[in-house]
């Protein structure tokens, strides 16, 4: 279970970043209402025009107010409003679940606490939000805050999850270390991009991940599978890690660009509002130009 | 000079050359690192190799580490004493009497140190103290005994208030076997007693046949009164072994709190063995005397009580109708002139000889039988009969001249007037000098005294040693007579202003005081004493116990002994001190027969064992190859992590005292239950900010005391959330607390009782000990409620009574209340998240309640940082009504 410190925390995080209008796209698809208005007449809550009734409109439709004012009777419609469908996933695997000191969070926390967060940001908008992987609806509403807290927490799979029912037309952010193959990334992003869906891919890593601190004999374990190297002189590997990690980085970036989505990195020794703002800044970009 | 207790220990040496293949052999462990990203380490290749040798420097401090480690157990020691005797047993003689007490820890050294030797030796022990042991058991020789069982023993030794057994002590010797051979090393005080059963005593242990070896520390000096009780000046005599030098040294008077009155430094010349020494000090300051030392210098014969006796006089004024009238009165002059030297009661004869006075004073009153029997009686006890002669006296002068039995002399009828208007006379001034050897011949006779009238003394061949005062003319006009152990005084004239100016001359203070002081024995209690407070060797108080028992009536029988110490015995309030010092004899040197050998206490070049000093340097080399091994493998962390952990127990102590002395900061009591501490941080945490917000006070962030580890006087307020999960906290945080309280600290104690149904009485055992006085709670009229807001109740999460202590500002605390108590909860309704958002609910009254609950804590503050300062906002309604007026 989620401790309610985190919900808390999370909660206080996305009432301080400014709030975010979704670029939403083919909200068609989606039913709901929401938000997003459709610039045409249809169910929603604003304003949208007066017209003369016809044949067929039912009298509980008529606006008496307006009519009185004129000749002929008139129906007052509302703007067409729809919602965009999100599908968070933070990893919580175990190679999350390390940090390189104790002053740093865990990966894994930090994940949460921006999959929170921006859950947070997006309900309040009247946006729908999922867990990715779960059988749940999309739901609306800030009630439903600390069930998907609960659901987010409780993923405990090392891979991005294949969904029964997986998303169609939605937006998908996923949060992990992405420390995998970038083969196996890619095939997840694009089963996922095939549906139509856009994403956003947010790395998390330690700052001990990106510069290697160690030096002397070192034998570093795996956090997952326990296999084991060796480092005479772990100083020595340094340049050659940075290199690698910049390849990763760079195969992870080509695979997002790929399906038009976003890749952004974020180091736990930063604040996590600068990752979550850049987040915000792609949302509220069209899908053709992020 | 070098030696070893166990050379074979060396032979380890040997395997050194192993030890350097063995680490040339293995390279250090590496360090184990989880990592996630191990995928991407996969295939890296380096460099180069790291070291796989150990580095020479290296190796060369783990040699020396292992060379330590064995020089170490070998046992190494400087000037190794040489053992002639090799397992012969040794005795040890320890005078452990009140002489011993002034160097203690000297002599404490040098047992240490012999017995330490003895040890290494495996010599059998013997020991012999020759004081009687509190116990009240016999002086006799213990063991033979173990180092360590030896050791114990010595370490509970301590000098006790009595003197040396020597004779005990020679017999105990005399039963010894004496067909083993057996060394002799006495610690002695250096003191002898007149019978010389000190040097009976060496003879005796020369005689088992192994040496003897005296070791010569400082003897202790005694102090003894030279003047008795209700003395002016205390003057006290120093008794001391004559030394080559002139010895120097201060003596104080003390308060029963242990204060200093009086400090008067003194110096007893080369060769002599006793000094005077007056200690000089105002009236009102020697009666708070409680005892009298000798400036460092801790022992029971350097300690001298003070006892009732150096209290205020008390002095009776026979005074029926209790007459007050300004100016007229009979006592009106008397009651000024004696109220700043004695306690004055009034009251008629029976009811004033119940007090047991110190002396009574009679203006002007004649008396019946009874009464002059009673009077008589008493006097003869010790007591000051003072009379005032007056109008009625004179009337009452029968034919004879013998008015009653308490008349120093007989008194001729009808008096004389001087002066008047119908007398050529004129008034008479006092003789130019007092008659000698009488208590007043030192006073100087002012010349602006006039007589007006006065009774006559019968002309009597012992009249003129009966005189203390004359007229001009040489009529008396005090006279005085002994009867028993008390004196009877008969002033001429009257105690006011009728017959003479005399009560109006700065003389009359003097003349009374002198007189009254004239009165001792009155109050001597009869019968055994019981016990009250005793002293030990150091010449510390202690409440009596154990076999302590009541002293004899007779003085004579008075003996310092276990069953006896010095020390306060007697009932409460009547306390007769019994003094060590005024029983001993005087000084006398210890004469040894020839063939002891005799050394000081210190000697420069007794063995010193080295081992410590080895296993530390091993110790250090540990740590240098802690930190060199962890360089290797990348990180000094570890090792600085051990320095830090050695180094740094007692700076932490220095940091917290820093921290919290440089900002003004509430303070918490660590309780130990989780809950509970987040509560209070928090809730102080926002008090804090709360304050500062509406005051001008600026506190800091609040810290969380141990009771049992930290110094908590630097903060004005100290909160202690009571809480079950608590443990006790032991008496030294105890005292602690009560020091803080004493010394103008305010405790807030709270037990937040109503929350989870606590009895009260289950938090009892946490402050037991806690020196709370009477409480009372606060009402509207209290400083609590107005030191900055004006408040009805004082809420916090609940909303109940607040106790406070009621002292009706009598104290040196201005009426500051040192505890505030209460059941409210109020670090609940303080406490905030991280966001500021209340962390609990306050009942009955919501919202409302929590500001009167801020406002409380603002008025805490304010009335721990400013104490009484509002205490006039109290009486504003009173105040205001006035200036209406």
């Amino acid at each position: 279970m989620i401790p309610p410190r985190a919900l808390a925390e999370a909660q206080d995080l996305a009432a301080r970043l400014p709030p975010l209008l979704v670029a939403a796209e083919r909200v068609a698809a989606s039913l709901a209402g929401g938000t997003h208005g459709r610039r045409r007449p249809g169910p929603g809550e604003t304003f949208w025009q007066y017209r003369r009734a016809q044949p067929g409109d039912s009298a509980a439709a008529i606006d008496w107010r307006r009519s009185a004012r004129g000749n002929g009777l008139y129906l007052r419609e509302t703007e067409w409003s729809a919602t965009q469908s999100f599908w968070l996933w933070s990893d919580t695997s175990g190679s999350m679940d390390w940090r390189s000191g104790p002053d740093l969070p865990e990966k894994r926390d930090r994940a949460l606490l921006m999959s929170l967060a921006l859950a947070a940001l997006l309900l309040r908008l009247g946006e729908r939000v999922a867990v990715l992987g779960t059988s749940e609806a999309p739901a609306t509403g800030p009630g439903s805050l600390p069930r998907l807290a609960a659901e987010l927490a409780a993923r405990s799979g090392s891979t991005i999850p294949r969904p029964a029912r997986p998303p169609r037309h939605g937006e998908v952010v996923l949060v992990s270390d992405f420390l995998m193959p970038p083969e196996q990334v890619s095939a997840q992003v694009s089963a996922l991009a095939a549906l139509g869906n856009g994403g956003h891919l947010l790395q998390v890593l330690d700052p001990a991940e990106e510069t290697l601190p160690y030096a002397g004999r070192v034998r570093f374990i795996d956090t997952e599978d326990d296999s084991e190297v060796l480092a005479r002189r772990a100083e020595d590997w340094r340049d050659d890690y940075a290199r690698r990690l910049a390849q990763h980085r760079d195969a992870l970036a080509a695979i997002a660009a790929a399906h038009g989505w976003s890749f952004a990195t974020h180091r736990t020794d930063h604040p996590p509002q600068m990752a979550l703002l850049a987040l915000q800044v792609r949302l509220a970009r069209p899908r053709s130009r992020r | 000079m070098l030696g070893f207790a166990s050379p074979w220990i060396l032979a380890a040496l040997a395997t050194l050359p192993a030890l350097w293949l063995l680490l040339r052999l293995l390279p250090p462990a590496p360090r184990q690192v989880r990592f996630p990203a191990l995928r991407l380490l996969h295939g890296l290749t380096p460099r180069r190799d790291s070291a796989a040798h150990i580095p020479w420097w290296l190796l060369a401090l783990r040699l020396a580490l292992l060379t330590l480690l064995i020089l170490g157990a070998a046992g190494p020691s400087l000037h190794p004493a040489p053992s002639p005797h090799g397992q012969t047993p040794l005795l040890l003689v320890v005078d452990d009497s009140w002489a011993a007490a002034r160097d203690w820890p000297q002599r404490r050294q040098a047992m240490t140190e012999v017995v330490t030797e003895a040890a290494r030796r495996q010599r059998p022990l013997l020991l012999l103290t020759t004081a009687r042991p509190p116990d009240g058991g016999a002086v006799a020789v213990q063991g033979p005994l173990s180092a360590g069982a030896m050791q114990s023993r010595l370490a509970a030794l301590a000098p006790k208030p009595w003197p040396s057994d020597r004779v005990a002590a020679r017999q105990a010797v005399a039963a010894m076997d004496h067909d083993r051979v057996t060394e002799v090393i006495w610690i002695a005080d250096g003191l002898d007693s007149p019978d010389h059963a000190g040097s009976q005593l060496a003879g005796a242990l020369q005689s088992l046949g192994g040496g003897v070896t005296v070791l010569d520390g400082q003897s202790g000096r005694s102090l003894s009164l030279l003047n008795d009780g209700g003395g002016e000046q205390p003057m006290v005599a120093v008794r001391s072994l004559p030394s080559a030098t002139p010895q120097r040294l201060a003596i104080r008077g003390l308060d029963a709190a242990g204060q200093a009155l009086a400090r008067e430094e003194a110096t007893i010349p080369a060769g002599a063995d006793q000094a005077a020494i007056t200690l000089r000090l105002p009236v009102e300051l020697r009666n708070r005397l409680a005892w009298l030392d000798i400036e460092d210098e801790p022992s029971a014969a350097a300690t001298l009580l003070l006892d009732e006796s150096w209290k205020r006089r008390i002095v009776g004024l026979v005074d029926e109708d209790g007459s007050t009238t300004p100016l007229l009165a009979p006592f009106y002059y008397v009651e000024r002139a004696l109220a700043p030297f004695a306690e004055l009661g009034r009251g008629d004869i029976p009811t004033l000889l119940d007090r047991r006075p110190d002396a009574l004073i009679l203006a002007d009153r004649p008396l019946n039988e009874s009464e002059s029997d009673a009077l008589a009686r008493w006097v003869r006890d010790g007591g000051a009969l003072i009379r005032f002669a007056g109008p009625r006296l004179a009337a009452a002068i029968p034919a004879g001249g013998q008015l009653d039995s308490a008349m120093p002399m007989r008194l001729r009828p009808g008096g004389r007037s001087l002066g008047g208007a119908m007398s050529w006379t004129t008034p008479q001034g006092l003789a130019r000098s007092f008659p000698t050897d009488t208590p007043l011949s030192d006073l100087k006779a002012p010349d602006d005294v006039k007589v007006l009238s006065q009774v006559l003394a019968e002309p009597d061949p012992g009249l003129n040693d009966k005189v203390w005062a004359h007229l001009a003319d040489g009529t008396p006009l005090i006279t005085a007579d002994r009867m028993g152990r008390g004196w009877v005084v008969l002033v001429h004239v009257t105690a006011n202003t009728t017959w003479s100016n005399l009560p109006l001359s700065g003389l009359f203070p003097d003349l009374l005081r002198r007189l009254v002081a004239l009165g001792a024995g009155g109050r001597a209690a009869s019968g055994t004493l019981a016990a009250g407070e005793v002293l030990d060797g150091f010449g510390l108080r202690h409440p009596a116990g154990g076999i302590v028992q009541s002293l004899p009536a007779e003085p004579a029988q008075r003996r310092p002994s276990p069953e006896t110490p010095p020390g306060l015995y007697g009932p409460e309030g009547s306390r007769q001190a019994f003094n060590l010092g005024p029983l001993l004899p005087p000084p006398a040197a210890l004469e040894l027969p020839a063939g002891i050998q005799r050394q000081p206490l210190e000697s420069a070049d007794s063995p010193r064992d080295l081992s410590g000093l080895a296993f530390a340097a091993a110790l250090l080399l540990v740590l240098a190859d802690l930190l060199l091994t962890a360089r290797l493998r990348g990180a000094a962390l570890a090792g600085l992590v051990l320095l830090a952990m050695v180094s740094g127990q007692a700076r932490a102590a220095d940091d917290f005292a820093l921290k919290a002395a440089l900002s003004t900061r509430l303070a918490f009591v660590h309780t130990g239950d989780g809950f509970v501490d987040g509560k209070a941080r928090s809730g102080l945490t926002a008090l804090s900010r709360v304050v500062g917000e509406r005051s001008t006070a600026r506190l800091d962030a609040p810290m969380a005391v141990d009771l049992e580890r930290d110094p908590i006087l630097f903060f004005p307020i100290v909160y202690w959330p009571l809480s079950l999960d608590q443990k006790p906290p032991s008496a030294a945080a105890i005292a602690k607390l009560n020091a803080y309280m004493r010394s103008g600290g305010m405790l807030v104690l709270d037990t937040g009782a109503q929350q989870g149904g606590a009895d009260t009485t289950d938090f009892a055992p946490l402050i037991q000990g806690l020196a709370i006085p009477p409480l009372s709670s606060v009402t509207g009229d209290h400083v609590l409620t107005r030191a900055f807001y004006l408040l009805k109740q004082l809420p916090g999460r609940w909303d109940g009574a607040v106790w406070v202590v009621d002292n009706g500002g009598g104290d040196d605390r201005d009426g500051v209340s040192p505890v505030v108590v209460g059941a409210n909860d109020w670090i609940g309704a303080w406490a905030t998240d991280a966001q500021g958002r209340p962390s609990f609910p306050c009942v009955p009254g919501g919202e409302r309640q929590r500001e009167l609950a801020w406002r409380f804590g603002v008025n805490l503050v304010m009335y721990a940082l400013t104490g009484n300062y509002k205490a006039d906002q109290v009486h504003l309604p009173a105040i205001l009504e006035r200036l209406g007026q």
